[in-house]
């Protein structure tokens, strides 16, 4: 056997193994889709799907799995941290973009994406420390609250969001800019008319990633926003989400207990957010798909 | 200058951020301090005293992230390298990379209840450092998978183009033109992979627990830095729990840092000159 002909025969095993790694995860995938739409339609033949996505009263032990609360909560939160987040991330892309030196642009981006790393428990930590004892000042009550769990999701969210925006910010040519500078338009004109115009579409992407994280973060947000399972009456009142509920549950509803699915119910309408939010990240056409 | 009322927005809207992290980090350090000595790194936790430590936490996180990454680095590089180098059938791929950006973002506690199911229902191990490490897994190989796929498209057609003309099979391009090519992004990628899973907590907190062993072993219930921080500031009874917590913080974010700054330099040091 020639040389040539032993490599022919490795590349058609390493295709192999590539093709295996890649269907493994589509596999996974899959598993996740298939345990948790079996589990949750268990759940849906024996207490309702009105009842249980539209249901107002969450009380296992009464038999009432009603989740509502937590849809509105978890959407609530990812709310507020987006629109907290938003306007401050911006502020960093354009900074960093337009108005520092270029050549501390690198420093900056390997600064904000260290902030990227930092653990969701700290910012639970300070949560507790600032953000709760704030709120509790502001709009009376514990503190533990929704707009707290908001607040701490919207700092979380602020580098990553950052990242992307510059990210996005770059990608505008020098020259559209000067050209802009060049026709008379001041600087604001051409910040608004020129770069944040062209790079709209990635923008937005952005967001939606933020809103991803938001709506999916657990740990931070079971920290500070008091798990009550009923209906916030108003934004300083404690609430759940979605995510914090399943923490708070899988040890409450061991399998084999009654109402058990009722957290694949929950996490299959988390699955169903994500796959949605792909879906709307594809029709953007910010990123490449296929 | 004039027009340029929005940019001073923009830097105002800046400074507040800094201060915000600002604050966040030093009130972090500055509780934490205290708290903090030789003897913390390596002292057991303890619910009845505030003389309690971290050791065993601190060796969790390291063996759990260290062998997780062991699985999925392969694991996703090889899914990375089909997606870009080998391609598929179009409908292969649109599938692929639905799956891989939904698992990406799918909340991780979501994972944990269904490694949860998989593996502690369903094959009845119990809350362990091994059950962790798939959960751990989990959660990194779409992360992994991403990080590989940018630094693989990161290399230009051309020097596969180059090889192949050569007379290069395809796997030679790959192994000798297109990894090297593509390393130092690599490094880099995997340094943020790795970091991210230092501090995941919510996948493990009922497939790893929120206890120690005094014997440590893969079937040992394996509770993480990140776990004990949640587990110190939400649970525990233990005097000066908060500075406790604050000090795991420091720790862990200086863990986090190291990470990064390691793989950054290295992947310095990997860049091509001429790139």
């Amino acid at each position: 056997m020639t040389v040539h002909q032993k490599n022919l025969r490795t590349e058609r095993v390493q295709h192999a193994l590539f093709l295996a790694a890649a269907a493994l995860l589509i596999a996974l995938g899959f598993a996740f889709w298939g345990t948790l739409g079996w589990g949750a339609l268990r759940f849906f033949l024996r207490h309702g799907l009105n009842r249980t996505i539209l249901g107002l009263r969450y009380h296992p032990i009464r038999g009432q799995f009603g989740l509502l609360p937590f849809i509105i909560g978890s959407l609530a939160v990812t709310l507020i941290a987006t629109v907290l987040a938003y306007p401050l991330a911006l502020s960093v892309a354009i900074t960093a973009t337009m108005v520092l030196p270029r050549r501390w642009l690198s420093g900056i981006r390997q600064a904000v994406a260290s902030l990227a790393a930092i653990p969701s428990v700290i910012f639970g930590w300070w949560g507790l420390a600032m953000v709760v004892p704030l709120v509790r000042n502001l709009g009376g009550g514990t503190g533990f609250s929704v707009a707290a769990a908001g607040m701490v999701l919207a700092a979380m969210i602020v580098p990553t969001l950052s990242l992307l925006a510059i990210h996005a910010a770059m990608r505008v040519p020098e020259r559209w800019v000067e050209g802009s500078l060049a026709l008379g338009a001041t600087p604001d004109q051409t910040l608004g008319r020129v770069v944040l115009r062209s790079i709209r579409a990635p923008l937005v992407e952005a967001g939606i990633v933020a809103v991803g994280r938001a709506l999916g973060e657990t740990m931070a947000v079971q920290m500070v926003i008091g798990g009550q399972t009923f209906m916030p009456r108003s934004v300083f009142a404690p609430g759940s989400t979605l995510t914090s509920e399943i923490l708070n549950d899988i040890g409450l509803l061991p399998p084999g207990a009654l109402g058990h699915h009722v957290l694949d119910v929950m996490a299959l309408l988390l699955l169903l957010a994500m796959y949605g939010l792909v879906l709307l990240v594809e029709r953007i056409g910010g990123r490449e798909v296929g | 200058m004039k027009g340029s009322t929005w940019h001073g927005v923009a830097v105002v809207g800046s400074l507040l951020t800094a201060v915000l992290f600002g604050i966040l980090l030093g009130d972090l350090v500055w509780q934490g301090l205290p708290q903090m000595s030789l003897g913390f790194l390596w002292r057991t936790p303890s619910e009845l005293t505030s003389f309690g430590g971290i050791g065993p936490e601190l060796l969790n996180t390291l063996v759990m992230v260290g062998a997780a990454s062991a699985i999925t680095i392969p694991l996703g590089l090889a899914a990375a390298i089909l997606r870009v180098e080998y391609g598929a059938r179009p409908g292969f791929l649109l599938v692929f990379d639905r799956m891989r950006y939904t698992l990406l973002s799918l909340p991780t506690i979501v994972v944990g209840l269904m490694v949860y199911e998989w593996f502690i229902v369903g094959l009845r191990w119990p809350l362990s450092v091994g059950a962790g490490v798939i959960a751990l897994a989990v959660v990194n190989w779409p992360f992994v998978v991403d990080v590989s796929v940018a630094a693989l498209k990161g290399v230009p057609d051309s020097f596969r183009e180059a090889s192949l003309a050569l007379g290069g099979t395809k796997y030679l391009t790959l192994l000798r033109v297109v990894l090297p090519s593509a390393l130092s992004a690599l490094v880099s990628g995997l340094g943020m992979a790795i970091a991210r899973l230092m501090g995941e907590s919510a996948v493990l907190i009922f497939t790893a627990g929120i206890n120690v062993s005094r014997h440590w072993g893969w079937s040992a219930p394996g509770e993480t830095l990140a776990v004990h921080l949640w587990y110190l500031r939400t649970e525990s009874v233990a005097p000066h729990a908060d500075a406790q917590a604050a000090a795991t913080g420091v720790v862990l974010l200086l863990l986090v840092g190291l990470v990064l700054y390691l793989t950054q330099k290295l992947a310095h040091w990997l860049k091509p000159m001429d790139a």
